[in-house]
């Protein structure tokens, strides 16, 4: 039995942590809010010679060939400060499905690419009114000849200023397929829009008659939904531990101050009111660690409870991230219901995970249908690596 | 990350499951799990059930072998609360004897008093209950009243203690009271091992909310105990008293593994109840309730497996404990209560009438309100949570 990172991943995670202390944590967040790009550019090419950009990518491919667990201690140290950018996309959705689905052309062209650093991946899925599943994705692409022509609008695109590479769910003869689109291919228009999570920005991407080549198709076409069931098991077991990392910022920052504060000629954290709200926190901090580790690993090892732990952890740790988001402005006060303090950063992103990529229900749905309760008392008997049996 | 248990943890498992196919009392291996009503007759049951797991060097698996017990490892005790939760075990009577007062006798006990007890402990022959706490020192354990004064070679106490689990069976009392007034009220306190069958002892039931009788109050007027039956030294206590509580190395192990099987219970009763002939884990409420607590009946037990390796590497038990308790007694408690909500109107029905598991439902929510207040409050586990893992200042008044 040994439940926890291993010395490696620990290190690095050390040094993670060091370069974005040193970059002042919350930073490099403020910066993307004021717009100064090429600080924030700065921090993120740092942080690929740190090794956070190459770590999953196969060695043959310019990376370091590690796991999904290895991911973890990098995405909590971005989820603690705040990092804006596209790691999340990129190295947790674009990776794993170019690896799994792609031709070796397509793993030749884009895994050296971000290997290097040079290039992110954002995803275009949602579209004005509509939602996340599958029935959703509308706008069209024509097939002729060698070229996919696609025409539609795609909306609430992250952080495409950062990005070369666009993630399109399409339909081609009405059935769901995934492309890769080049950001700079003529025919797409961008429109910023406003987020209330300013460290994460918006685009309506409008694509006419956007032509690209037949092998920017990621698998088989009509298989784009599968395609992005998989992406997204990697996707929600690093976002819970983006969410854990931040959590973890939010528990010390209200800790330190209701050690600090002080009301009725005691520091407030000696108050039960307080304390008890604190410890709360805490154990929701830990649980959602607790249940993204094992999310994580269920990955790595495509162990059969998959997709129940991976949504499990999903949702504990985006409605937990919620909570204690809101918590903290309440044990700050006053102060913490002002934009000088951080507090209203870690709401603000807590709120832009919440549905992003699936709705809340949407995951219970999937988790409820894997535990296939209905069927019989299959998830008592089924043998998984916890169980008791 | 590693799941997997040693070739050596398996073969202990399998060693154990195979006992327990051959000695657990009739009715249990079939699942059928009938104990006596009658008070006696149940206390006879459990000593029974005790004496049985002590003959097969099964009921203090983590004593040195030289006591009776198999020196076991961290990782064997936890497989033994899997499998003893597994085939749902009858409970052990001396509970406090086998994981409290064995281990301090061993560790600070005189060779006499090692030699008279421990054997009986195990057997179950003497049943020890725990005089902690009193009416007004619950969660503030060293707010000890009952006195014990010299008087010769003898001790004479006085004083009433509350909520003593078993004493109903109890032969002996591990007992705290008060043999000085110090400045600071931990100073001045003695433990002694105290005999249940002499006439300053009266034992009186507490009837608890569910109907069972699990708890005592226990009046001591002018009780006897001798200078051998004093455990430590005299006025120090307090140190024993605290290292009694950390014996316990699994601690709520086998709660948390209880949680696991009771949610799969859970989900069962969901498949049996109907309305209107429509399963209730049709509904998408109640799945979504039923989602909401497998969330945190794994969260807690994975939360507990991640302590017990901080535990395994560090070699012993840390504060992480008592997350590991207020979330497992939280939780249980909001499991039970789904329970009853999801039988509707029908989970109002009592004993026989009881339509689900006679009653199993009712009598386990009612039960689990003790939960969050046995064994220290949800309160004070928040309140070690917040001074010593978040290092928030002390609460008032202490």
């Amino acid at each position: 039995m040994d439940f926890s990172l291993s010395q490696e991943q620990e290190m690095f995670r050390e040094y993670v942590r060091k370069y974005l202390t040193d970059m002042e944590q919350m930073k490099v967040a403020r910066d993307y809010i004021d717009n100064k790009i090429e600080q924030v550019k700065t921090v993120l090419s740092e942080l690929h010679e740190l090794g956070c950009t190459q770590l999953n990518i196969p060695e043959q491919y310019d990376g370091m060939g590690l796991g999904k667990l290895d991911l973890v201690p990098i995405m909590e140290e971005m989820g603690r400060a705040l990092v804006p950018g596209l790691h999340l996309e990129t190295s947790a959705f674009a990776v794993p499905i170019i690896e799994q689905f792609g031709t070796t052309e397509q793993k030749v062209m884009y895994l050296p690419q971000i290997a290097s650093g040079e290039a992110s991946f954002t995803i275009a899925w949602l579209e004005p009114g509509r939602s996340y599943k599958q029935q959703g994705i509308q706008v069209k692409a024509t097939l002729i000849n060698e070229t996919v022509v696609i025409n539609g609008v795609k909306t609430q695109v992250p952080d495409v200023e950062l990005a070369q590479y666009l993630v399109v769910p399409v339909l081609i003869n009405d059935e769901v397929t995934v492309v890769i689109v080049d950001k700079s291919t003529s025919g797409i228009t961008l429109r910023d829009q406003k987020g209330f999570d300013e460290t994460r920005k918006l685009t309506e991407v409008t694509f006419d008659n956007v032509e690209i080549p037949v092998h920017q198709i990621i698998g088989p076409i009509g298989d784009g939904w599968g395609i992005i069931q998989e992406g997204l098991l990697s996707y929600n077991a690093a976002l819970s531990s983006v969410a854990v990392g931040a959590m973890e910022h939010i528990v010390e920052m209200a800790s330190e101050y209701a050690k600090i504060r002080e009301q009725f000629g005691n520091p407030i954290g000696r108050f039960q009111a307080i304390k008890h709200r604190l410890a709360d926190m805490k154990l929701d901090l830990e649980t959602a660690r607790s249940l993204s580790y094992y999310a994580n690993w269920a990955l790595e090892t495509a162990s059969e409870d998959r997709i129940e732990a991976i949504c499990s952890a999903r949702i504990f740790a985006t409605q937990s991230f919620i909570r204690l988001s809101a918590q903290n402005i309440q044990i700050h006060g006053g102060i913490g219901f002002t934009e000088e303090i951080d507090c209203h950063l870690f709401v603000k992103r807590a709120r832009f995970y919440e549905n992003y990529l699936g709705s809340i229900e949407q995951y219970y749905e999937q988790a409820i249908e894997s535990l296939n309760w209905e069927v019989s008392e299959k998830s008592i008997e089924k043998e998984t690596i916890l169980s008791t049996q | 990350m590693d799941f997997s248990y040693t070739a050596q943890e398996e073969q202990f498992r399998m060693e154990l499951r195979s006992w327990l196919e051959a000695n657990l009392p009739e009715g249990w291996v079939e699942g059928t799990f009938e104990m006596p009503e009658e008070q006696a007759a149940y206390g006879q049951f459990l000593r029974d059930w005790q004496k049985q797991l002590s003959d097969g060097r099964w009921a203090a698996i983590a004593w040195p072998e030289k006591y009776g017990g198999r020196n076991a490892t961290l990782m064997e005790e936890i497989i033994y609360h899997q499998e003893m939760v597994r085939v749902k075990a009858p409970p052990l009577v001396n509970y406090v004897g086998l994981h409290m007062v064995g281990p301090t006798l061993i560790q600070s006990g005189t060779p006499e008093q090692q030699e008279k007890y421990i054997p009986k402990i195990l057997s179950g022959e003497e049943v020890w209950c725990q005089g902690y706490s009193e009416p007004n020192a619950g969660s503030d354990l060293a707010a000890v009243q009952t006195t014990a004064v010299k008087d010769g070679d003898k001790w004479i106490i006085n004083g009433q203690k509350i909520w003593t689990s078993f004493a109903h069976f109890g032969d002996r009392c591990f007992l705290v009271a008060r043999t000085s007034k110090g400045e600071k009220k931990h100073h001045g306190l003695t433990c002694f091992l105290l005999n249940m069958n002499q006439p300053g002892v009266e034992v009186r039931p507490i009837i608890q909310m569910d109907g069972e009788h699990d708890f005592n109050e226990v009046y001591l007027t002018d009780a006897i105990a001798y200078d051998s039956e004093v455990i430590g030294h005299v006025d120090d206590g307090w140190r024993v008293t605290i290292s009694l509580l950390m014996h316990e190395r699994t601690g709520i192990g086998a709660q948390v593994f209880s949680l696991e099987q009771q949610f799969s219970e859970l989900v069962g009763l969901a498949q049996t109840v109907t309305e209107d002939d429509v399963p209730l884990i049709q509904n998408g409420d109640v799945r979504k309730r039923m989602l909401d607590l497998y969330i945190k009946s794994r969260g807690s037990l994975l939360n507990y497996y991640r302590n017990l390796t901080k535990q395994l590497k560090v070699g012993h038990p840390g504060v992480e404990g008592s997350m590991d308790k207020l979330f497992v007694s939280e939780v249980t408690k909001e499991l039970f209560s789904e329970a009853i909500s999801l039988q509707g109107q029908q989970g109002l029905l009592w004993k026989d009438d009881a339509i689900y598991g006679k009653s199993y439902w009712q009598r386990n929510y009612l039960y689990s309100f003790g939960q969050t207040i046995g064994g220290g409050t949800s309160e004070i586990q928040k309140n070690t949570i917040g001074e010593r893992i978040l290092g928030l200042p002390k609460d008032v008044g202490r």
